[in-house]
């Protein structure tokens, strides 16, 4: 790669802003960093950088408005940081923009995984919206084209909604998206904002996907949030 | 007359009310007596039955004092000869009017003094709750310092050795060191996590805000986070096939599942546990089993209640379970659920249950 890819952290933290800058760097990429939101934002806007990791909780804007002035100007890959326990606030910065949320404490694996999901998914948005055509993970294929699933070689059979679900998962795969988002695709913007139907279908793939419910290996659940699909 | 003033509305009102009922179905009941048996003396004990009741029904003094009035009133103007004219003069009267009143006031005094009584039982009780609470608390944050101090106390020393070295450690030694930090670090989040779980419980309300989980879901979301920080336990999950919606609060049941987990590693000296999950008629039950070398019986009895700390005699105290086997207990009981522990022929045997509420079946 002939130029570093930019990652811009807006962090006020010093001693997590290190860490993060000290694995990040460490994996050639170019760090750049802001310790409160206003710095971030004209880092934002003079920089380009190619994904934003965004604390929450910054001295001197609240994070969900610079996520929303971010979102004003760029569509640039946002990954919020926040704290475990707050599902709702997690929900919010999704549903506000956000393309992922990565939970403190978080190691480095997870961390650059997070990194790579959001600038593939940044690559495929940016150039057209064609997907690949196909997924392939572990054994499980999904062709999109001929809205085929086998699993081992074997095919699957998926309700019509199922596979509407199963697709919409792999197409973001790596990402987590949030019951609302999943329940707006795929029974449209009038749908009951109740998700239990939702989870009753996922049960339902669960059961024809995963060789045990308890300890699925392709679809994760983020409770009080949404589903994650292996990437 | 001050003391009607002060008396809220409502309960002036209430008064009023009550006072007037008990009286017109006493005068009816009257009319219906002395139709019958043109008998007084059954008219006046009638009314005195009003007065008491009047007393023991309303607040304060005062409609008693004029249940009473109106009771010997009544008793004169309408059902004593000569009817519809008030006269005092009639022999004995004075006696029943002089009993009604000595009757409802000793009436209304008791109930009064009663009622304020049990106020004052009742003040007292919530006294004492309050103090159980308080001891509650005061042990539990004893127990959390104490459970706190001791890995940062350890994290500290550690790092400090580490930074303080002139290359007299080994790598071994370093990695060794490193490891113990990062393992004293995790139990240390495992514990904040413990603690904000318990402000998810309302001060004060036994119950929790629960929804219909699907309990596969929840079961594999603690597996997954316990597995990134315990990569070497080996854990084995069932769950039955058919698909249960449990309603709970799924982040305080994923606590309690990671802590029994948890527990089962730290505490069996084998790294295998097995959690599986039956349905029981109206509940499901979780079982967590390991194969280890079991609970003390002299521990078995207060396990849940800190028993489990046992800062003297266990060798790497650290690490008790008292708080979270603690948390587990209080988060089941808000659920209305039941915990226990028991030693098995190897190894011990942790099982919670969850009422089930409604339940979605496995359709489409």
């Amino acid at each position: 790669m002939a130029n570093k890819q930019t990652i811009l952290v807006i962090e006020d933290e010093r001693n997590i802003g290190n860490y993060i800058d000290t694995i990040l760097s460490s994996k050639e990429y170019k760090v750049l960093r802001a310790m409160n939101g206003k710095t971030g934002l004209s880092l934002c806007t003079s920089h380009h950088p190619e994904v934003i990791l965004l604390d929450l909780g910054l001295p001197d804007i609240d994070g969900m408005e610079v996520l929303q002035q971010i979102r004003e100007f760029s569509s640039v890959p946002v990954i919020v940081i926040s704290a475990r326990t707050q599902e709702r606030e997690k929900v919010e910065a999704l549903d506000g923009g956000a393309d992922d949320y990565i939970t403190k404490p978080f190691g480095a694996e997870e961390l650059l995984a997070r990194i790579r999901t959001a600038l593939r998914h940044r690559l495929h948005t940016g150039q057209s919206q064609s997907q690949e055509p196909v997924y392939s993970k572990d054994g499980l294929v999904i062709d999109f084209e001929r809205r085929l699933v086998t699993l081992q070689g074997k095919p699957i059979h998926l309700t019509q909604i199922e596979y509407k679900l199963v697709s919409l998962l792999a197409q973001n795969a790596g990402r987590v998206l949030t019951y609302d988002f999943i329940l707006k695709e795929i029974w449209g913007p009038y749908a009951d904002t109740d998700n239990q139907i939702l989870r009753v279908n996922m049960a339902n793939i669960r059961r024809k996907l995963e060789a045990n419910p308890a300890e699925p290996h392709f679809i994760f659940t983020e409770i009080g949030v949404g589903y994650r699909m292996l990437e | 007359m001050q003391n009607k003033e002060q008396m809220d509305f409502n309960t002036l009102l209430e008064n009023i009310l009550i006072t007037a009922g008990i009286f017109i179905v006493a005068t009816v009941l009257a009319i219906a007596f002395f139709h019958y048996s043109l008998n007084s003396t059954s008219v006046a004990i009638i009314y005195v039955l009003a007065v008491m009741l009047v007393a023991r029904y309303t607040t304060g003094y005062v409609p008693g004092i004029v249940a009473t009035f109106f009771g010997v009133i009544c008793v004169n103007y309408v059902f004593t000869y000569p009817f519809m004219t008030l006269n005092f003069s009639i022999d004995g009267y004075p006696v029943t009017f002089v009993v009604m009143a000595v009757i409802s006031g000793l009436t209304s005094a008791l109930t009064t003094q009663f009622k304020k009584q049990n106020e004052i039982l009742n003040e007292r009780e919530k006294l004492l709750m309050e103090a159980e609470k308080e001891t509650m608390r005061a042990n539990l944050l004893r127990a959390v310092s104490h459970d706190l101090r001791t890995p940062l106390t350890s994290i500290i020393g550690m790092a400090d050795t580490y930074l303080a070295d002139n290359g007299r450690l080994t790598e071994g030694e370093k990695s060794y060191m490193v490891k113990s930090i990062s393992e004293d670090a995790n139990w240390l989040l495992n514990m904040v996590e413990n603690l904000l779980s318990v402000t998810r419980i309302r001060v004060g309300e036994t119950r929790v805000n629960t929804s219909p989980e699907p309990l596969e879901e929840v079961v594999s979301e603690a597996v997954q986070r316990l597995r990134k920080r315990l990569p070497q336990a080996k854990i084995k999950v069932q769950v039955p096939e058919e698909l249960l919606m449990v309603p709970m609060d799924a982040v305080l049941i994923e606590q309690v599942i990671i802590n029994l987990l948890e527990n089962g590693v730290y505490y069996s000296g084998t790294d295998s546990i097995d959690l599986y999950v039956k349905k029981a008629e109206d509940a499901v039950e979780f079982h967590i089993v390991d194969q280890g070398k079991g609970i003390d019986p002299e521990r078995l009895p207060t396990i849940f209640d800190g028993g489990g700390v046992d800062s003297n005699k266990s060798g790497d105290s650290h690490r008790g379970m008292g708080i979270g086997l603690t948390i587990c207990k209080t988060i089941i009981h808000a659920h209305q659920g039941t915990i226990c522990a028991r030693n098995q022929q190897q190894g011990a045997e942790f099982i919670f249950t969850l009422p089930l509420g409604e339940k979605i079946g496995h359709g489409e």
